[in-house]
């Protein structure tokens, strides 16, 4: 006599078995037997006791997330270099298409902006933890200055009117005093 | 697995907002039930821890596309699956599974002696492991789990066949030589 497969054993206990083994196992007590014993063993195996994980991950995983948040931010204060290396010859170049006064707002600007990158290098521990607020608040501003120093950055120095880029340097610095506020106020307030 | 795996609604969206917090909150709620899945497809504990943080790795660095359509859970589950085959399919670990499936036609290691389930499990193919726990246990499909697999449904339904089969053999009282 021909029993069932595994295979058709499966197919029984998900429904989709053939004509011929949903006959054969109302006729076979042996082939009845072996579906109640997949049935027993597979409840079996989702009553395996629980295993539980011998160590702490978490440390490793939010120590992988801050070190991206802060590569993301030198990759971005590389975009700041680059910008102010594109306004040195704007600054150099300054007499040449543009009024005294200019030159030295730029240079203001600039100076402002490197004192305020410098603040946030001095605060801005890996390992501080951040609130989902501070969190958005910082990701909403840091990407706003990524995209003011790509916009710089890509300016034509030479091209360039230079009121235009003391206009768009002096919106990098507000943005950039913002982000001070939020991350330094916020350090000095819980006293890290 | 008796674990409560509900998360409110405000902590998923805490943490797509970034909120360490909330992440360290949601790694907890699902660190066990992840291991666990990694530790029964994983050949050793090492290997399911790493699959453990890998995983959450990938949920921290998702959470925003999650559109919160299913359980949260679910979408875990999925990424940790995905992650715990990545780790079987690597050449390393794809030696040591043609090896330990060579020797599966093999007589078991305690024959005479009736064995229990766990270990009966673990004499299983770190891929048919994988196709028994996420089919019989987490309750993908063989569609999910071929296209995790990247390999056919009738591929996964034939591992989940051989592995019954196997089990079977494995669990069977044989009478003590005396």
């Amino acid at each position: 006599m021909m029993h069932c497969t595994m295979d058709d054993l499966l197919a029984l206990r998900d429904g989709d078995a053939s004509v011929w083994a949903r006959r054969h196992v109302e006729e076979c007590a042996a082939c009845r037997s072996e579906l109640d014993a997949l049935y027993q063993r597979v409840a079996q195996l989702k009553a395996l006791p629980t295993l539980r994980p011998p160590r702490d991950r978490w440390s490793v995983v939010q120590e992988s997330l801050v070190r991206g948040h802060v590569q993301r931010r030198r990759r971005w204060a590389g975009y700041g270099v680059a910008t102010a290396a594109a306004l040195v010859g704007v600054m150099v170049l300054g007499p040449a298409f543009g009024n005294r006064g200019s030159a030295e707002d730029l240079a203001q600007a600039k100076q402002q902006s490197a004192q305020l990158e410098s603040t946030l290098q001095e605060f801005d521990a890996e390992t501080r933890v951040m609130s989902g607020r501070e969190a958005e608040l910082t990701a909403r501003l840091e990407d706003q200055i990524a995209q003011l120093d790509g916009r710089l950055a890509d300016l034509d120095a030479r091209a360039a009117r230079e009121a235009m880029l003391v206009d768009l340097w002096r919106q990098r610095v507000q943005l950039m005093q913002q982000l001070v506020e939020v991350r330094v106020a916020r350090a000095k307030y819980v006293g890290l | 697995m008796t674990l409560s795996l509900t998360v409110p609604d405000i902590l998923v969206a805490r943490a797509k907002a970034g909120d360490l917090e909330a992440l360290e909150a949601l790694y907890r709620a699902f660190e066990t039930p992840v291991y666990n899945l990694a530790r029964r497809m994983c050949r050793t504990s090492e290997d399911a821890e790493d699959v453990l943080q890998e995983t959450f790795l990938e949920v921290v660095r998702s959470i925003k596309s999650y559109r919160g359509e299913g359980h949260l859970w679910g979408w875990v589950r999925r990424i940790a699956a995905s992650k715990a085959l990545m780790r079987l399919r690597s050449e390393k670990l794809r030696a040591t599974d043609e090896l330990h499936d060579e020797s599966a036609g093999g007589p078991p290691a305690s024959v005479g002696a009736r064995i229990d389930l766990e270990r009966a499990f673990d004499q299983l193919s770190e891929t048919s492991r994988a196709v028994v726990w996420l089919h019989d246990v987490e309750g993908f499909t063989h569609e999910e789990i071929a296209e995790q697999m990247g390999r056919t449904v009738s591929f996964s339904k034939s591992q989940l066949a051989r592995a019954h089969a196997r089990l079977r053999r494995l669990l069977v009282v044989e009478p003590e030589v005396t």
